[in-house]
């Protein structure tokens, strides 16, 4: 029996993009695929980069003013793809207009601020997820999928390396400010942080990192971060996140993890093709499902049923965020830091 | 290489654990292969012997090594060279003023993929060394009473001080139990800072028994050496011919943690890691210098392990003495 808020409820998601820069180009494509979401608009203080953008994706309306874009009828979710700083700001503006939010990571840049977050959407009654996007990449899953199907056993041990000349092209830009980014393990460390956690399905306790400004004396980041993180269960995971690494065309990801009944590798070597050209030698990576997409579709899931288990629990983002925390304060110290410390010892 | 013929005395036939012979199944046989040296039955005042390879038991295995020595024969001492460090220490001193040979048997370090990364190393083919990262993992096999830190970490520290030449100033260790039902460690993290800054991160321990790795075979063995104008992968499950066949396994042909091929496949080609060792012995006693690696080298594993093991329990890293011994 249709009732008349079916047609309500079956139009696609009106979705607005909050920063019209490098990464909302990936949810922009992810919208366009989906049938069960529309780009409704782009909002930017930059007014030209809105307008170019909005104009890009067949003149959507764009708006340097984020509380009138929220306040349209047709808007029910936001991507933000600000500058992390910025994110918390945004995120009670959107839980506070009742909308969802897929916030790209890191949700906030402290702990205090991800908790508010998570919360003021609880009250709300939306949804707020942070887009860690390697989640939902076909390797991350592969690697998931061995695990969750026992191949190893009780995972106890795993390695995850991510080392790239991708990982930024412009030394200049504000992820290389600390005050803009939270530094380089609240950028870019949480995506390993909140993955290994998840692959290893257990609650972090003690965090031990190292980082170096290996690039230049000047950095006011760690371009190479190591960060151990041990479990309540009692496994360890070391991931390296690195910018550092030389040459700039050096593409690594290594995953290796050992459970009580065996050894899974993503060996470095061998999850692309090589391909040895007059320019040097360089990977080729497999063809893959755009993560932004199955990402998106995630966040969409959670939207049409709030009850139903989630593929990234707002308790997920706030983690990736203690654990992004406590990384740089051992570092700072130069000695391990316990979640407990970071969480204020109130655990999500 | 001269053509000097080495008296070899065998002594003790023990190691960490009721199960652990290496003499009679490393040694042994490979000195008994080896040109340059002749097993000899005699004791320390026997002139016929020049070299004895020492095996007792570990908490006597300084003691012996030190009589050696004073009696003036060259050693050659299994690992762990002693249980402490400041045994340890004793020893390279006795060495030090006798002036005779004490090799510890830190064998790994001649691996052909390893002794090749070093030469690479060496000739600044990374650039200044800042990171290496390096997993140990050998699966099945009679765990160590002892705990893997005590029994395998020698092994990949000593290749990661012989790959970058410097020493280690702070210890952070995990020691943890996965596999092994008698409660000893058998997965160490060691999280090493060294002079000059270089940091360095090893994974050594002993999981249960793979199907597609031979008994006591190792599972993964691998160094990444970063450095400021490059990266170096040392993968020393190679060099071996990958073979796949009807039964369950398809392991590799390269050797297992002692040197040796295990099972009824064979080795990759060409001298061991413990010929090589050899190699070094009779070199080092011949030409009258230190050999490489040295009883200095063994006593600076022992305070890396004595300070992981207290970093361990404490949940702290540990700094190592400036210039300790
Ligand atoms: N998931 C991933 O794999 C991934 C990859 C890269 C970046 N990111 C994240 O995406 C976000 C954006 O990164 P980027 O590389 O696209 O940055 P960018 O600098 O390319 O773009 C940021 C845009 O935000 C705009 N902006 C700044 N402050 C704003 C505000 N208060 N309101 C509205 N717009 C504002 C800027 O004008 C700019 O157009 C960051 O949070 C970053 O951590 C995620």
């Amino acid at each position: 029996m249709a009732r008349h808020s079916v047609i309500d409820d079956t139009r696609p998601l009106g979705v607005v993009i909050v920063g019209a820069g490098f990464i909302a180009d990936h949810h922009g494509a992810a919208l366009r695929a989906s049938a069960r979401a529309r780009l409704a608009g782009i909002v930017d203080v930059d007014a030209g980069r809105a307008s170019a953008a909005a104009t890009a994706a067949g003149g959507v309306p764009w708006t340097t003013d984020l509380a009138e874009a929220l306040g349209r009828a047709d808007v029910d979710a936001a991507i933000v793809c600000t500058p992390n700083v910025t994110h918390e700001p945004i995120a009670l503006q959107v839980a506070a207009a009742g909308k969802h939010l897929l916030m790209e990571k890191p949700l906030t840049i402290t702990v205090p601020s991800a908790r508010a977050v998570a919360d003021a959407f609880d009250a709300a009654g939306t949804v707020v997820m942070a887009a860690h996007t390697h989640r939902f990449y076909d390797y991350a899953r592969a690697v998931n999928d061995a695990i969750a199907g026992g191949a190893v056993g009780r995972p106890v041990f795993a390695r995850f390396a991510l080392l790239g000349g991708w990982i930024w092209p412009d030394w200049r830009a504000w992820v290389l400010d600390p005050a803009k980014s939270g530094g380089h393990a609240l950028h870019n460390g949480v995506h390993l942080l909140d993955l290994v956690t998840w692959w290893l399905r257990d609650e972090p306790t003690v965090v031990y990192a190292r980082g170096r400004a290996q690039t230049a004396a000047e950095l006011r980041i760690y371009d190479y971060l190591e960060m151990h993180v041990e479990y309540a269960g009692g496994a360890d995971a070391v991931c390296e996140m690195s910018r550092g690494h030389r040459p700039s065309t050096l593409d690594r990801r290594d995953v290796l993890v050992a459970g009580t009944d065996g050894v899974l590798q993503l060996p470095a070597e061998g999850w692309g093709s090589t391909v040895v050209t007059e320019s040097g030698t360089s990977l080729l990576h497999p063809q893959a499902a755009n993560g932004f997409a199955v990402q998106l579709d995630a966040f969409l899931d959670a939207v049409a049923d709030p009850a139903a288990e989630r593929a990234m629990t707002q308790a997920d983002g706030v983690r990736a965020v203690a654990l992004g925390v406590a990384t740089e304060l051992s570092i700072e110290r130069g000695e391990p830091v316990t979640l407990d410390e970071v969480m204020q010892g109130v655990l999500a | 290489m001269s053509d000097t013929t080495l008296g070899v005395l065998l002594l003790g036939f023990a190691g960490l654990g009721p199960d652990q012979d290496h003499q009679r199944s490393m040694y042994e046989p490979a000195f008994e292969a080896h040109p340059g040296f002749e097993i000899v039955d005699g004791d320390l005042d026997d002139p016929a012997v020049d070299v004895v390879s020492i095996c007792v038991e570990p908490d006597r295995r300084a003691d012996a090594a030190i009589a050696a020595l004073q009696a003036g024969k060259h050693v050659l001492a299994d690992k762990p060279l002693a249980l402490t460090a400041a045994d340890a220490a004793k020893v390279a001193a006795v060495a030090a003023e006798t002036g005779k040979v004490c090799l510890p048997a830190h064998h790994q370090r001649f691996h052909p993929m390893i002794a090749a990364a070093r030469g690479a190393v060496a000739g600044g083919k990374v650039g200044l060394p800042w990171n290496v990262q390096a997993d140990f993992l050998v699966a099945g096999g009679t765990p160590s009473p002892a705990g893997e830190l005590a029994n395998f970490a020698v092994y990949p520290l000593d290749v990661v001080l012989a790959l970058t030449g410097l020493r280690v100033r702070r210890v952070y260790a995990r020691l943890t139990t996965h596999w092994n039902d008698g409660g000893a460690d058998d997965l160490a993290l060691l999280f090493l800072t060294h002079e000059n800054g270089l940091t360095s991160t090893i994974s050594v321990g002993r999981t249960r028994e793979l199907a597609d790795t031979r008994p006591a075979g190792l599972a993964v063995h691998r160094y990444r050496v970063s450095g400021s104008h490059g990266v170096l992968d040392i993968d020393a499950s190679r060099p071996a011919v990958v073979l796949r066949r009807g039964e369950a396994s398809s392991y590799t042909t390269s050797s297992g943690p002692d040197g040796r091929p295990r099972g009824r496949l064979p080795g990759w080609h060409g001298p061991s890691t413990v010929d090589r060792l050899l190699d070094e012995l009779h070199a080092a006693v011949t030409a009258g210098r230190p050999s490489s690696p040295s009883a200095a080298d063994a006593v600076h594993i022992a305070e890396i392990v004595d300070a992981a093991r207290t970093s361990a329990a404490s949940g702290q890293p540990v700094d190592l003495q400036e210039g300790s011994r």
